[in-house]
């Protein structure tokens, strides 16, 4: 499974070797979309891949050092205003997007790293992705 | 044979036999055209893109007092001024006149929210005449208040489209939409097997059996007419188009949409779709027209010239697919690669088109008409325009140094020619970066003591036979104020600099 994560650490575990150590805890696959480290306080998003257990224990885990939150979805796409007409689907890294047998353009909201790269080439501003 | 006639006597009794294009295929593969045009009357099209060329005429009836409209605004979108007193047309690629609403919101936004029931503010001026004695009128409006409301495609519903790349080293924005750098995706448009033209058109004759003057179609939902071939009609190139005109006050939001093609403009998607009635055997294996039929080019919109080199030729299905693997030219090696195509039009609303005119005609909802007079044979003949390259500009050796040059050096070289940019190269004339007085002005400040410290490395540069306005506009972009001429071996070959260039705008810009 996959899941995304918002995590804070506060200033005094900045400094610990927390993601290495969930990784090496942990065997589970880490991906980090986003880190922003400030003297008092680092925000990271991560993407966590493995079986549910593994990534439970990896949440546990990090959860000692920080506060988490976790993302549902990132993406959201305005069917009224969507044309289907498929211009976002090569501007996406992860192929989040897909236009199926009936020419209709699909997002795969779990794929998506909420990067906005779609947003941005839409014409109908049909794309909204929460800032994270 | 069959008539116009008689199909429409079988539609008024309910008898008639419509398909879509994607269904005709299929039905002339079965039986073959002959026994398909006996059983099938119309076969219908669709497509719905960006039609930049797409317009409505107004007409807003006179204000107490009148007044004479000459500069003419909706919702701060400039219209045309030149018509009668109360008469505009406003255009879909418009930009807003207010700077700071960007290129989103143009003249195709002004238009859906017209059709979308919108109050739209008027504000207009003019000069007062003995009849008109009114200067300004400001107010709002919607669709309902105006008299008449027709849209006028000068050019849409072009019957194929290139397919469009990008070999630079950067992201481009075109009509086209976004394309990434060292052809990292292929944009293309057109509905290919579903396209009204292509269905319509007789590859041996080049030209269009059913489709003329006064066909009857789908127009943004509401019903239109073919007023005659479009602007840069080509149906030697199989590349033709259409004029049409409709009632915007009978058009649908879902058949009419503004879009903003980013840092290109606005524009405005329309859903044509055009019913084909099949009078004969002929006329039923034009219809048969699969995506694979249809060459599509994919060009290089990298190069920003008027002819754009054809990277490779393909069709729609193969576009459709998602990923296409064509042989492309990085770096000066041929190399195979898979690219990733992405469709700007939509395919699923051509459907939709296509069955909605269907569903019109079955109801009895909708006749077809006799063509008045074919389409005209068109001419897509490039502009009568000079280009000036950058070699025309070139006159002097260009002034470089070798890399191992001290601050000092440079400095004195750059005061003895009284120049501003100084490339620098390796020992085989190779350009390996860029010193400019500011360089060394901030050198001194910062005590820097090495040429390589301070050179820019990351250097634009051009080429003798870019056109001068393509580097114009790099120095813009990048805010720089001169570009090396570099050969293919990235020798430098000369200089060209802001003033270079004023000079030549002052020189030709005689108006
Ligand atoms: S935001 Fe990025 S990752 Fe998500 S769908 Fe858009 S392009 Fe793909
Ligand atoms: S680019 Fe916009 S309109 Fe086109 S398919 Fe994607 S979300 Fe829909």
């Amino acid at each position: 499974m996959k899941k995304r994560i918002y995590l804070w650490v506060p200033s005094e575990n900045v400094h610990k070797p927390i993601i290495s150590n969930a990784i090496l805890n942990t065997k589970i696959n880490i991906n980090i979309l986003k880190a922003k480290i400030e003297p008092q306080e680092a925000f990271l998003i991560l993407e966590l891949n493995g079986d549910e257990d593994k990534v439970n224990e990896a949440i546990e885990y990090l959860s000692k050092y920080g506060e988490i939150e976790e993302i549902s979805k990132v993406i959201k796409r305005d069917e009224e205003k969507c044309v289907d007409c498929g211009a976002c689907i090569t501007m996406c890294p992860v192929e989040a997007i897909k236009m199926d047998d009936d020419f209709s353009v699909v997002f795969d909201e779990n794929e998506c790293i909420g990067c906005k790269s779609c947003v941005k080439v839409c014409p109908f501003k049909a794309i909204e992705v929460d800032d994270i | 044979m069959k008539t116009i006639k008689e199909i429409n006597e079988k539609i008024r009794s309910g008898d008639v036999v419509v398909v879509t294009a994607e269904e005709m295929i299929g039905i002339v593969e079965d039986v073959g055209p002959e026994k398909a045009a006996e059983e099938v009357d119309v076969v219908t099209t669709g497509t719905f893109g960006a039609m930049c060329s797409s317009g409505v005429f107004l007409n807003f009836g006179h204000a107490d007092p009148p007044i004479k409209m000459l500069k003419i605004y909706l919702n701060g979108v400039e219209c045309y001024g030149g018509l009668a007193a109360v008469d505009t047309y406003i255009g879909a690629t418009q930009p807003n006149s207010d700077p700071d609403i960007d290129i989103d919101y143009g003249g195709a936004h002004v238009i859906e929210d017209l059709v979308a029931g919108k109050e739209v503010e008027l504000v207009a001026e003019g000069y007062t005449t003995d009849c008109y004695p009114r200067k300004k009128v400001r107010t709002t409006i919607t669709l309902d208040d105006i008299n008449q409301a027709i849209l006028v495609n000068p050019r849409n519903s072009y019957q194929t489209y290139n397919a469009a790349t990008n070999s630079r080293d950067e992201k481009i924005y075109t009509y086209m939409g976004t394309l990434l750098p060292e052809f990292g995706n292929v944009n293309y448009s057109g509905a290919g097997q579903l396209n009204p033209l292509q269905n319509d058109y007789n590859r041996k004759t080049k030209t269009y059996n059913t489709i003329g003057i006064g066909t009857r179609i789908f127009l943004g939902g509401g019903i239109g007419y073919i007023i005659g071939e479009g602007t840069q009609h080509n149906p030697d190139n199989a590349f033709g188009t259409l004029m049409v005109k409709g009632d915007l006050k009978q058009m649908d939001r879902k058949y009419l949409r503004a879009a903003t093609i980013p840092n290109y403009g606005s524009t405005l998607f329309v859903g044509v779709g055009v019913p084909i009635p099949v009078l004969n055997a002929e006329v039923a294996k034009c219809c048969a027209i699969r995506d694979r039929d249809i060459e599509v080019p994919i060009i290089d919109y990298g190069v920003p010239r008027r002819d754009r080199p054809v990277v490779a030729r393909t069709n729609y299905e193969e576009l459709r697919k998602g990923k296409i693997t064509i042989e492309v030219e990085i770096d000066g090696k041929k190399v195979e690669k898979t690219i990733k195509t992405s469709s700007v039009s939509s395919y699923k609303m051509s459907r939709e088109i296509a069955k909605e005119l269907k569903d019109w005609i079955l109801k009895g909802e909708f006749f077809l008409t006799e063509r008045v007079d074919v389409l005209g044979k068109g001419s897509a003949k490039p502009m009568k325009s000079d280009v000036k390259l950058v070699g025309e500009i070139l006159s002097k050796p260009p002034i470089v140094a070798p890399i191992g040059i001290t601050i000092e050096e440079a400095s004195r070289i750059l005061i003895k020619n009284n120049i501003n940019h100084l490339p620098i190269v390796d020992e085989f004339g190779r350009l390996v970066g860029i010193i400019t007085s500011w360089d060394i002005a901030r050198a001194i400040a910062q005590n820097k003591k090495s040429i390589e410290e301070i050179m820019t490395r990351n250097v634009i540069t051009t080429t003798v036979n870019e056109p001068v306005d393509v580097v114009a506009r790099k120095m813009d972009k990048y805010n720089i104020s001169g570009v090396p001429v570099v050969d293919k071996e990235n020798k430098v070959v000369g200089m060209v600099t802001s003033e270079d260039l004023s000079k030549l705008v002052g020189y030709t810009n005689k108006w």
